[in-house]
């Protein structure tokens, strides 16, 4: 589960240029096919995941996410053969990786004042905001679905998942949709509506941003030219 | 003369394809007021403080009829972010206010969002952050601080507002004691500096002492509206509420006086009924021990060699302050949680790696939102899955079970779409279903008004009459005062007292640094010792 609050290297970059290199990374995640290409983008997260010092995070969400990733393993194995098993878990874990490396050093409400800043109505903004912030409380909250399940004699360990699995569905959905209707109450309650919202900081893309940005564009020219 | 800052005239309000949850409602609150708006669940308190910043009707929808002007502005045509400035609304969840990543980011957000400039913002928060006690906890993550601290995180953020109005939704449900006792103080302060604030509360006694008037609902209807002390020369039961205890004991003593405070009390003088009898406890087996547990989370340790007993037929009430690991203490006896040293046993076997689903059998843990426990499309299948995966099916226990909670009537509705006090009925019937040893029950009365906490102790007592171990984690020492049950106070990750209650309460030291308040009854009681003293 993803640790709120705690933003590593969060003033480094403008989140605008963070925002569109994880673009950037996820989709050359999707797009790869071959295994050097891989290799070069995993090499290039497990260093900014050493680098950010974020490793500890990451093993921590993968042994949450393990029997979910286990599980689409297992269901893609069945459909379409090993090798797009292993290939589709793969892409799957970088693009979470990717995800973890965007959200951790991006604190939510930087996300939405640089949106603002750049022009977008505050509510859209918010939208990105929103999504980046409450995915983890999205988790805390099936977790605790499945553990009142699990206290109840219910099993979603292994095979379990698919035979149970469904069940977590009716009680997660209206938890959400509860926080989901608490959570507007509270917005609208603190003037959310307001067509004018302050952006806490000025930004503004600096050399860095545009240097980031156009590393990683060659990267991903080259992957694509190297490896099509 | 000023213009009341609420103006209701026969204001009746029905949410979208429902029934009318307001009906005729016509009152004045004038500024400066201080008012404890009391009712039962459901009587519509919680739309009556929607209704005051305009979330009713602009968010919700509904049919809204009657003329209302709060502050000037007529609601129907004002949107809740141009109220938001004026009312200040603190909802009953503090966490679902909580929109940002650090404390000052939080309370500075609703200012942001009313484009105020940055110069104003920074001097907004730290004002407000000074008058609340925050500035220490500015950068800190709103998901590390305590329920009091994080209620107090959400009210600076509508009071950097600088509303007229302040509306709060029964916000002392999560808090203990001190936490309690500190809101108390600051909404005394702010009613002091001129603020008009609005109570919703059912627990009257939260607030009784400081309001200055008492406005009563009950189905949607003011049925009282008068200074509190006149308000509680009638019989609230009428009403679906519990006296506050003072006044009750005063009653109970046939005293015409209505003490709000314990000064107070003591000068009617009060007689006492005698100390709680001693619940007699035979040799019963015990059904869930932990033997000097240990657990940390992320190396903040939480049990510190804690070590506890719950037996066959009678009822430990877990007693601690917000955050001290009593629903840590919960989830090792079912094994969702593990000792990192220590054992614990249940029905004298050690829990070890045993499953949880295995340990459901014996152990059954009803938690603190019961709506997440609840799955199946009806109350029906709801009650006939846990015996399903417990392998435990047995008809007539269900039928004992649901004629004992009244689920009947209920057999075939949604769960999900129940009441909150039927959903929790529900959830308890789910896990006894499943004739468990040992009963959990993770803050029980939290949310529950006077019925649902009286229904609660009958449920107790069935439990404890058909032998089964109940152990509930509860801040609430007024209601668990009530239950004939052995008290276990939990401190800094041990038990450091585990007795009658009424030998816990004289044990000043435990109770202050459990956070826990004293019952209103030995609060008198001591009150009255210590006088005598000092006449002696």
């Amino acid at each position: 589960m993803l640790d709120v609050g705690v933003y590593k290297g969060s003033d480094a970059f403008d989140p605008r240029s963070k925002a569109l290199v994880y673009v950037l990374g996820s989709t050359m995640v999707l797009l790869a096919t071959h295994r050097l290409e891989f290799l070069a983008l995993a090499v290039v997260q497990s260093n900014l995941l050493l680098v950010l010092q974020l490793g500890g995070r990451w093993l921590a969400l993968v042994r949450t996410i393990l029997p979910t990733l286990a599980l689409f393993c297992v269901v893609t194995w069945l459909s379409a053969g090993g090798g797009a098993a292993l290939s589709a878990t793969l892409r799957l874990l970088m693009v979470i990786t990717a995800g973890l490396l965007f959200f951790a050093t991006t604190p939510p409400e930087e996300l939405g004042d640089a949106l603002v800043a750049s022009g977008l109505s505050p509510q859209v903004a918010f939208l990105f905001e929103g999504t980046v912030r409450f995915v983890p409380t999205l988790g805390r909250l099936v977790h605790e679905v499945r553990e009142a399940l699990v206290s109840r004699g219910l099993r979603f360990d292994g095979l379990y998942l698919l035979r149970n699995g469904p069940l977590l569905l009716a009680p997660v959905l209206i938890s959400a949709l509860h926080f989901a209707d608490d959570l507007a109450e509270a917005l609208e309650a603190r003037g959310f509506g307001s067509p004018h919202r302050t952006p806490l900081r000025d930004y503004r893309f600096q050399l860095r941003d545009w240097l980031l940005m156009a590393t990683t564009s060659v990267l991903a020219l080259m992957c694509w030219f190297i490896f099509q | 003369m000023t213009p009341p800052i609420v103006q209701c005239r026969a204001v009746s309000y029905r949410y979208p394809g429902q029934l009318a949850a307001l009906a005729d409602i016509d009152v004045e609150i004038q500024e400066g007021d201080f008012v404890l708006l009391g009712g039962a669940s459901g009587s519509g308190k919680s739309t009556l403080c929607r209704l005051l910043n305009g979330l009713i009707p602009h968010l919700h929808g509904g049919e809204l009829t009657g003329d209302l002007r709060v502050a000037g502005h007529a609601i129907s045509s004002t949107p809740p972010h141009v109220m938001s400035s004026s009312v200040g609304l603190l909802l009953q969840r503090a966490e679902a206010h909580v929109v940002a990543t650090t404390v000052g980011r939080d309370i500075a957000w609703g200012l942001a969002a009313h484009g105020l400039t940055r110069i104003t913002i920074e001097q907004r928060v730290r004002d407000v952050a000074h008058l609340l006690d925050l500035t220490h906890l500015l950068q800190r993550a709103p998901h590390t601080l305590s329920g009091g601290e994080l209620q107090r995180v959400v009210l600076a953020g509508v009071l950097a507002l600088q509303p007229r109005l302040l509306v709060l939704d029964e916000p002392f449900a999560f808090l203990d004691a001190p936490a309690a006792a500190q809101l108390r103080a600051i909404l005394s302060e702010l009613h002091r500096t001129g603020m008009t604030i609005i109570v919703a509360e059912h627990r009257l006694e939260q607030v009784v002492a400081t309001a200055t008037r008492m406005v009563l609902l009950h189905a949607g209807r003011i049925v009282a509206d008068a200074a509190p002390r006149a308000v509680l020369t009638h019989e609230l039961s009428q009403w679906g509420l519990e006296m506050p205890p003072l006044v009750q004991l005063a009653r109970t003593a046939r005293l015409d006086a209505v003490p709000l405070t314990i000064e107070e009390a003591v000068a009617a003088g009060i007689e006492l009924p005698p100390t709680q009898a001693t619940v007699a406890v035979g040799p019963t087996p015990p059904i869930v021990e932990w033997d000097d547990v240990w657990f940390a989370r992320d190396t903040a340790p939480i049990l510190r060699g804690l070590n506890l007993a719950s037996t066959a037929g009678t009822t430990v009430a877990l007693l601690g302050a917000n955050g001290a690991g009593k629903t840590t203490v919960l989830q090792h006896a079912n094994g969702l949680l593990r000792p990192q040293r220590g054992t614990v046993r249940v029905m004298r076997r050690a829990v070890g790696r045993r499953p949880v689903a295995e340990l459901a059998r014996d152990v059954g843990l009803v938690m603190q939102q019961p709506a997440r426990m609840l799955v199946a499309p009806t109350v029906r299948e709801e009650l006939a899955l846990g015996p399903r995966f417990l392998r435990h099916n047995d008809p007539a226990w269900s039928d004992t079970i649901i004629e004992r909670f009244q689920l009947r009537e209920l057999l075939d509705r949604v769960p999900q779409r129940l009441s909150a006090g039927e959903q929790r009925r529900v959830a308890l019937a789910a896990i006894l279903v499943s004739r468990p040893r040992a009963l959990l029950l993770d803050e029980p009365t939290v949310g529950q008004d006077a019925a649902g906490r009286r229904a609660l102790h009958e449920q107790i007592a069935a439990c404890v009459a058909d032998d089964t171990a109940v152990l509930l984690a509860t801040h609430d020492t007024e209601w668990a005062f009530t239950l004939p049950a052995r008290w276990a106070v939990l401190v800094d990750g041990q038990i450091v007292a585990d007795a009658q209650p009424s030998i816990v309460c004289r044990q000043a030291d435990v109770l202050a640094r459990a956070h826990l308040g004293l019952p209103a009854a030995e609060a008198l009681r001591q009150c009255m010792a210590t006088m005598e003293g000092r006449h002696a």
